[in-house]
């Protein structure tokens, strides 16, 4: 289980302050789904790289099986993995180095490394290129490493950082399977996104973040019960536009044009 | 971090970053095909150089002969006036060649008078042997004759004498060898007119006349000095090349191929992610520096140029044993330098932009090495790339020297260590926070939390500043030949500023806790017992008191040990009893109080303060102990303008002897005593005469004798004794930190 306690963390902008992420507070457990929802600069990756321990957060903290962030960022990371937006390979290294080196990263032992590259070189099909270089892989078969180094060190959590952004429609069936994959494995998984259409068909709750500030968090069934709105894009507009309620804590509503929500955006 | 450098992981992670350059093709390119390509233009460029530099023999209207007597003179200038005469008289001799050094290689050709064979003119000076040597070696003397005979044959016709001449000139000099060419025309001159007057006459055997020989030594070339500084420029620049390529790839490139995010994401320290790359990047800059050094040496032996620039061994085996460590010093220094402005970029393009202005801005450095009339002197080995560039040079023309040579080597290496330090904490910085300059601000800005200790980066990068402000301060005496009891006053001076002042206020600075770094608080104590308290300390000053009793011998056999190795101080024997007066005048309180006190109280601040805090904050106290004393004995080598080798080994000793106090005791102060005490004996050592001495260890030997050898070793024992028994409560303390 991770469980991320009022995070809070400001930038300073050419001299003015903006807060990034605003006293975000959410829990996720093993086994499930959470989609963390906005439009773009709503504060997703920001959170992300807190949990991370790549950003210090200006107040609050991240606790992952009972470890503090505060206290042991390091112990944080050997149970996080990241699959993100663009993620890239190493040309010159075969897909058995470039993976093996990632498990020593995160001190795996190099006898149980062994046997973790055996295993998801069976489960993602890598067999065939395993020994090939990275730059002679088709984008697929980048995709589907990208995947295997996520979880050569088998971590409990996976945040997934708009993992399908530019992805066809091929690549983006990939990464559905390979969440269904993490739920069955019992992971905790983290999915930060702006498709929101994406988030519907593979997320057991939903956190819709704007401009840093948690508007909403709940089932698709809660959310469409509180919203009377069917998808997730139209109910996220209605919460953006709505002046009362739950978007009151917007403190300057404004309107986030469509195309940065819609499916193709 | 532990788990990282373990179990060959940390050699793992290098091996993947080495794999990932050394199969790039382009890193290939610049390893192999540079130097195939830039040595043979490099090798014409210096050939046309150095013809250039002696082309002004073009201009030589007068050449400069030397003989040893005024006979010799006389002669001389005789046979050139009959030559020229024969020459006026428009007689066409046969040309005969013979090579300098063989006279029985002879190439006659006969060829009518043309303007090239007119005999220039000479001036002849006279001196004796070793002024003539010089001056021929120093190039005033473009040809000195060292043997001239002349033997008379009585014939029918007359009196024919025969001269036997010997010379010297400077090889590969083109003035010197344009003075003998035209000299050994004016001779063959004469034998063939000689020879053709009694072709007309008689024809019976004719003395020889001129029997001329010349030796040829080799001498550099006049610019040769200069010359030789572009060779460690090409290969210094050339080292630089083959690093930026992986340096650029394995940072900025992580950020393009879109893997830092994932890498940095890793519970991997970043230092051992930079190390492993650093490792990277300095191996392809060594074996870039290596395929250059083996086609420099290539090209200058089998070319022939290596003579004309280095004298008679041309560019040696010896010479590139001695250049190899320096450009991979370099190598660490300035692959480090790269990493950490690579590690500043965002891309393969931003990297780039940063690197072309600092190669441009190593050119500088380059073009004053290419200056004749600059020296390397002691303070410029602290100036970074210079230091290694002049030394480069001085050792190509044999006149390095060890001071700054010492400087340059010991100061690029802690300039490598704190670059690679600011390097790895740029990294991935960039991909955490939102802008390059948070990375800067945040590197510079002072630190939101309070630190225990201070960790081993921030002692490199202190220590960078630190030593070349050292190195210019401890020959500010010798500048301003301050000497006596202001001498003394101001070395302390500079001690408390250095060494305590300075270390306090950044440690201030960044936060870290002053009381748990300078040890000022032992961390036990509340709620204990005055009476206790009171017997703890008694057993550390008995503890203390025991172990400087034995010290101060130690550091007397290891001077006596350097000095049987003639490793001791390079001063001259005047030098020592000129400095030994020197201080006999200044009263002794001076010499205790800024001699024992003032460096026990400042470098224990530094040394078992900061430093040994900074090695404890990751290592073990032994190793710290270690680490702590090798700097502790590097520091004190530096003794102004001349190196003390002979205090490396006692200053190891006794910092291993105040790091035990310091960790046993967990406070400073039980070090600064012993420091003192220490200090205090071999300064009292030292006022006594070598009479004195002899009196109490006996006439025929220096050493100390072996009773008092067993003393001082079960005094020393004993003090540890007591000083651990007395710090039993300390040592949950000092494992906490």
């Amino acid at each position: 289980m991770i469980s991320a306690e009022n995070l809070t963390k400001q930038f300073i902008v050419r001299g003015v302050p903006l807060v990034a992420v605003n006293h975000l507070s959410f829990q996720v457990a093993s086994g499930e789904v959470y989609g963390l929802l906005g439009p773009n600069g709503a504060g997703k990756t920001t959170t992300l790289r807190m949990i991370m321990g790549l950003l210090e957060p200006d107040s609050g903290y991240v606790e992952i099986g009972g470890v503090r962030s505060t206290n042991k960022s390091t112990d944080i990371r050997k149970q996080l993995g990241l699959i993100s937006t663009n993620d890239g390979v190493y040309p010159w290294l075969t897909v058995r180095e470039m993976l093996l080196y990632f498990a020593d990263l995160y001190a795996v032992d190099p006898l149980l490394a062994a046997e973790r590259l055996e295993e998801l070189a069976n489960l993602l099909d890598l067999r065939n290129f395993i020994d090939q270089r990275c730059s002679t892989l088709s984008t697929g078969q980048k995709q589907r490493v990208t995947l295997a180094r996520g979880l050569m060190h088998d971590p409990p959590v996976m945040l997934l950082d708009e993992p399908t952004r530019g992805l066809d429609v091929v690549g983006s069936q990939a990464i559905f399977r390979f969440i269904d994959l993490l739920k069955q494995r019992g992971k905790v998984v983290l999915l930060s996104t702006h498709r929101l259409d994406e988030a519907e068909r593979v997320c057991d709750r939903f956190g819709l973040l704007h401009r840093g500030n948690l508007q909403f968090e709940g089932t698709l069934d809660e959310l469409r019960q509180a919203t009377g709105k069917q998808h997730l894009v139209d109910m996220f507009i209605a919460f953006l536009n709505a002046p009362q309620g739950n978007a009151t804590q917007i403190s300057s509503p404004v309107n986030i044009p469509p195309n940065e929500l819609s499916p193709q955006a | 971090m532990n788990e990282y450098l373990s179990n060959g992981r940390l050699w793992r992670l290098c091996q993947k970053e080495l794999r990932e350059s050394l199969r790039d093709r382009r890193t290939l390119f610049t390893l192999v095909l540079m130097p195939i390509l830039v040595y043979p233009l490099l090798s014409m460029a210096l050939q046309r150089l150095v013809i250039g530099a002696n082309s002004k023999t073009k201009e030589v209207t007068e050449y400069v002969l030397g003989v040893e007597d005024e006979e010799a003179g006389g002669k001389i200038r005789e046979l050139l006036i009959e030559a020229q005469q024969t020459l006026e008289r428009g007689f066409a001799s046969p040309i005969t060649v013979t090579r300098s050094n063989d006279p029985t290689e002879k190439d006659t050709t006969s060829s009518p008078v043309k303007p090239s064979d007119e005999i220039p003119s000479y001036k002849i000076e006279m001196a004796d042997r070793a002024t003539l040597d010089q001056a021929l070696s120093d190039g005033r003397l473009d040809l000195l004759i060292t043997k001239l005979n002349i033997e008379t044959t009585k014939l029918e016709r007359g009196v024919f004498p025969a001269y036997t001449i010997q010379a010297e000139f400077r090889q590969n000099d083109l003035r010197s060898e344009t003075a003998l060419s035209g000299f050994r025309r004016a001779t063959q001159l004469i034998n063939d007119y000689q020879a053709a007057l009694f072709r007309k006459q008689i024809d019976r055997k004719i003395p020889v006349a001129m029997t001329f020989n010349a030796t040829g030594i080799f001498e550099k070339a006049d610019l040769s000095s200069s010359i030789a500084g572009v060779i460690p420029l090409v290969l210094i620049l050339m080292t630089i090349t083959g690093a930026v390529y992986p340096a650029i790839d394995l940072t900025a490139g992580e950020r393009e191929r879109g893997t830092m995010e994932a890498l940095i994401a890793t519970p991997a320290p970043r230092f051992a992610l930079l190390l492993s790359k650093y490792v990277a990047v300095v191996t392809v800059a060594v074996l870039t520096a290596l395929a250059n050094l083996f086609a420099t040496w290539m090209t200058l032996s089998f070319g022939g140029l290596g003579q004309a620039l280095f004298g008679k061994s041309g560019f040696s085996v010896l010479m590139l044993l001695q250049i190899l460590p320096l450009l991979v010093i370099f190598a660490c220094f300035f692959s480090a330098i790269l990493l950490a402005l690579c590690s500043f970029a965002r891309s393969f393009k931003e990297a780039q932009a940063y690197l072309i202005p600092v190669m441009l801005l190593s050119l500088g450095p380059g073009l004053v090495t290419l200056m004749p009339n600059v020296q390397f002197t002691t303070l410029l080995g602290i100036v970074p790339l210079l230091n290694i560039l002049m030394l480069s040079r001085d050792i190509m023309t044999g006149q390095s020297s060890l001071v700054p040579a010492f400087a340059a080597v010991f100061s690029t290496i802690i300039y490598a260590c704190a670059t690679l330090v600011v390097a790895s904490r740029l990294f991935g910085a960039e991909a955490a926070t939102s802008g390059s300059q948070e990375s800067w601000s945040e590197l510079l800005s002072r630190p939101k939390k309070k630190q225990m200790l201070p960790d081993i980066g921030e002692l490199a990068i202190y220590l960078a500043l630190l030593f070349p402000v050292f190195f210019v301060a401890s020959n500010l005496g010798g500048m301003f030949e301050w000497k006596g009891s202001w001498a003394l006053f101001l070395n302390a001076a500079i001690l408390f500023v250095l060494f305590m002042l300075l270390p306090l206020l950044y440690s201030w600075y960044r936060r870290i806790d002053l009381a748990n770094t300078f040890r000022l608080s032992e961390g036990v104590g509340r709620g204990e017992p005055i009476w206790n308290r009171i017997a703890r300390w008694i057993g550390y000053v008995a503890g203390v008191l025991l172990l400087s009793a034995a010290l101060w011998m130690v550091a007397f056999e290891a001077y006596l040990l350097f000095e049987s190795w003639s490793l001791a101080s390079q001063l001259s024997e005047e030098d020592k009893e000129r400095l030994k007066s020197d201080f006999l005048v200044v009263p002794f309180w001076v010499v205790l109080l800024t001699g024992a006190v003032a460096p026990a109280i400042a470098e224990e601040f530094f040394f078992r303060g900061f430093v040994l805090s900074a090695f404890r904050s990751k290592l073990t106290a032994f190793r710290s102990v270690l680490f702590t004393s090798l700097l502790f004995g590097l520091f004190h080598v530096i003794a102004g303008s001349v190196l003390s080798i002979e205090k490396f080994l006692p200053t190891i000793i006794l910092g291993m002897a105040i790091g035990y106090v310091a960790v046993r005791t967990g406070s400073l102060f039980p070090g600064i005593l012993l420091h003192a005490l220490h200090n205090g004996l071999v300064f009292s050592m030292s006022r006594f005469t070598e009479q004195d001495l002899a009196r109490w260890f006996g006439e025929e030997t220096k050493h100390i004798p072996v009773v008092w050898l067993c003393g001082g070793v079960l005094s020393m024992a004993l003090g540890a004794g007591v000083l651990f028994l007395s710090s039993q409560r300390n040592q949950s303390h000092e494992d906490s930190n």
